[in-house]
């Protein structure tokens, strides 16, 4: 029951406002379709105000609905289910891209914009019809809140990563409703409130619901493009542009970056080749990369239980001549608003052993994401976890996100 | 009978649905297939059970406009 409790409160705190950030678009895409409805039947003297109530109840009802039975599901496979950051990433900035055409179609920019609306096929809207005459009215925010299954923020995962580990379906099921029971007074009050205060302002309300459709479609455009790493994301020009607090990686050996020239470049690796295998039923999750001394082959390194890498070294060829066994150390502060610092210099042509730590830590950024590397974890609210990076070209910009994008940095190979 | 109307005001696929609902409000409506991609509604009726002028009335009532 403690852990039951404990999802609950998380709910009702970090995950709450973490996932609103994540799918209030959805929400808000949700009521701008009742609100639109409800203000044009408004005419002569029916002078009522908009009951946004509803919808919210019911876009949250219907997310509990199917969090509960994806935390059924969850529970019932026992193993990892998640996608990786690139499709998750894909997702989001389509998500984006369609409430962006939303809201040029509430700003009636082009009919051409109308096609964003989709419209639900003709048997179900007349069955719903005939079985409700508010129909119109309890599809979209059910439509809508079922579809927030597909965008989890990084609360919401840590969240789903512990409904598998329960293994069981019910335990799962239970969990996942216990969570998003949190997250839900959280939601209604926000989203009832910002709606009130709109509602004063009848004239523009519409555009006003538009601009905020707008602002939350360009910001899940920015956080799909951070996922994927991409340098045009806003996060990243504004880094680049301030070169926010940078620092310089340190060798292990010598604490001192000069001694460790002349290290051998690896050459031919490919980045994709990097993979981080995370097993909840193996108690040796592995991160594999190609980063053999000669630049061929793999070698793995098992983490420990809590997060802990068990480094080994590459195995050195025979008649090869052994290349110094030296990485370079980087550290970063996991926090409650981002990563710190959000760009680190290293070395180029040396593997980095990345650390990343955690103190007390319930945001999102603990869902931790290095795209080019397809590499995921999800981090313990304190402690450290070790990633080992294998040696990059000069100028490689590695780029790292919390798994929605909306925390980011970077380390830059230039060193 | 057929007709076309088109129906300038219709906001989202919530228009579409007010409107189709005539089908079930009007005695001599045999379907309605209302459009919001192209601002236009198809009504299918009978007019020896109602007029035209009673259909773009209904609709009208509805707070659409008939162009």
């Amino acid at each position: 029951m403690t852990g039951y409790f404990v999802a609950f409160i998380t709910g009702l705190t970090t995950g709450g406002l973490s996932c609103l950030a994540v799918q209030g678009g959805l929400l808000a895409s949700s009521l701008a379709s009742q609100i639109e409805n409800e203000m044009k039947g408004r005419t002569g003297k029916n002078k009522a105000k908009p009951n946004v109530a509803q919808p919210i109840v019911w876009f949250l009802l219907s997310k509990l609905i199917a969090y509960t039975i994806l935390g059924f599901f969850l529970g019932w496979l026992g193993s990892v289910l998640q996608l990786n950051p690139i499709s998750r990433a894909i997702l989001q900035i389509v998500i984006g891209i369609f409430m962006v055409g939303q809201a040029m179609r509430l700003f009636n920019v082009h009919p051409i914009f109308r096609y964003f609306n989709i419209e639900p096929p003709k048997f179900i809207t007349r069955f719903i019809r005939r079985k409700s005459k508010n129909g119109s009215q309890v599809v979209t925010p059910l439509f809508m809140g079922a579809l927030t299954v597909l965008i989890p923020c990084g609360i919401t995962q840590v969240m789903m990563a512990s409904a598998i580990a329960t293994a069981n379906p019910l335990a799962g099921a239970a969990l996942m409703f216990s969570f998003i029971l949190g997250t839900s007074p959280v939601f209604f009050v926000v989203a009832y409130f910002a709606t009130r205060i709109g509602e004063r302002m009848e004239k523009y309300f519409m555009k006003f619901v538009a601009v905020v459709v707008l602002i939350l479609g360009l910001i899940g455009i920015n956080s799909g493009l951070n996922l994927l790493g991409s340098p045009l994301s806003f996060n990243n020009i504004v880094s680049l542009i301030t070169g926010n607090s940078p620092v310089q990686a340190s060798s292990p050996t010598s604490n001192n970056l000069e001694g460790s020239a002349g290290n051998p470049v690896v050459t031919g690796y490919n980045p994709g080749d990097c993979k981080m295998n995370i097993s909840q039923n193996s108690s040796t999750p592995q991160v594999v990369c190609g980063l053999n001394a000669d630049g061929s082959g793999y070698s793995s390194s098992p983490i420990l239980p809590g997060g802990i890498t068990g480094t080994e070294q590459p195995p050195t060829p025979q008649n090869a001549v052994p290349a110094p066994a030296e990485t370079q150390e980087l550290v970063i502060n996991v926090e409650n608003y981002g990563y710190s610092p959000e760009i680190s210099h290293a070395k180029a042509g040396v593997p980095v052993k990345l650390t990343l730590v955690s103190n007390n830590v319930h945001s999102c950024a603990l869902a931790f994401v290095i795209p080019t590397l397809n590499e995921q974890v999800l981090l313990k609210p304190t402690g450290t976890y070790d990633i080992d990076i294998p040696a990059q070209a000069v100028d490689t910009r590695l780029r790292f996100s919390c798994s929605m994008g909306m925390y980011t940095g970077m380390i830059i190979f230039d060193l | 009978m057929k007709i076309t109307y088109n129906i300038p005001d219709m906001h989202c696929s919530n228009c579409v649905m007010h409107l189709e609902a005539l089908e079930d409000e009007l005695q001599g409506v045999i379907s309605v297939d209302a459009s919001y991609h192209n601002q236009r509604m198809v009504v299918d009726f009978n007019p020896a059970i109602i007029s035209e002028d009673q259909l773009i009335e209904a609709i009208v009532e509805k707070g659409y406009t008939v162009g």
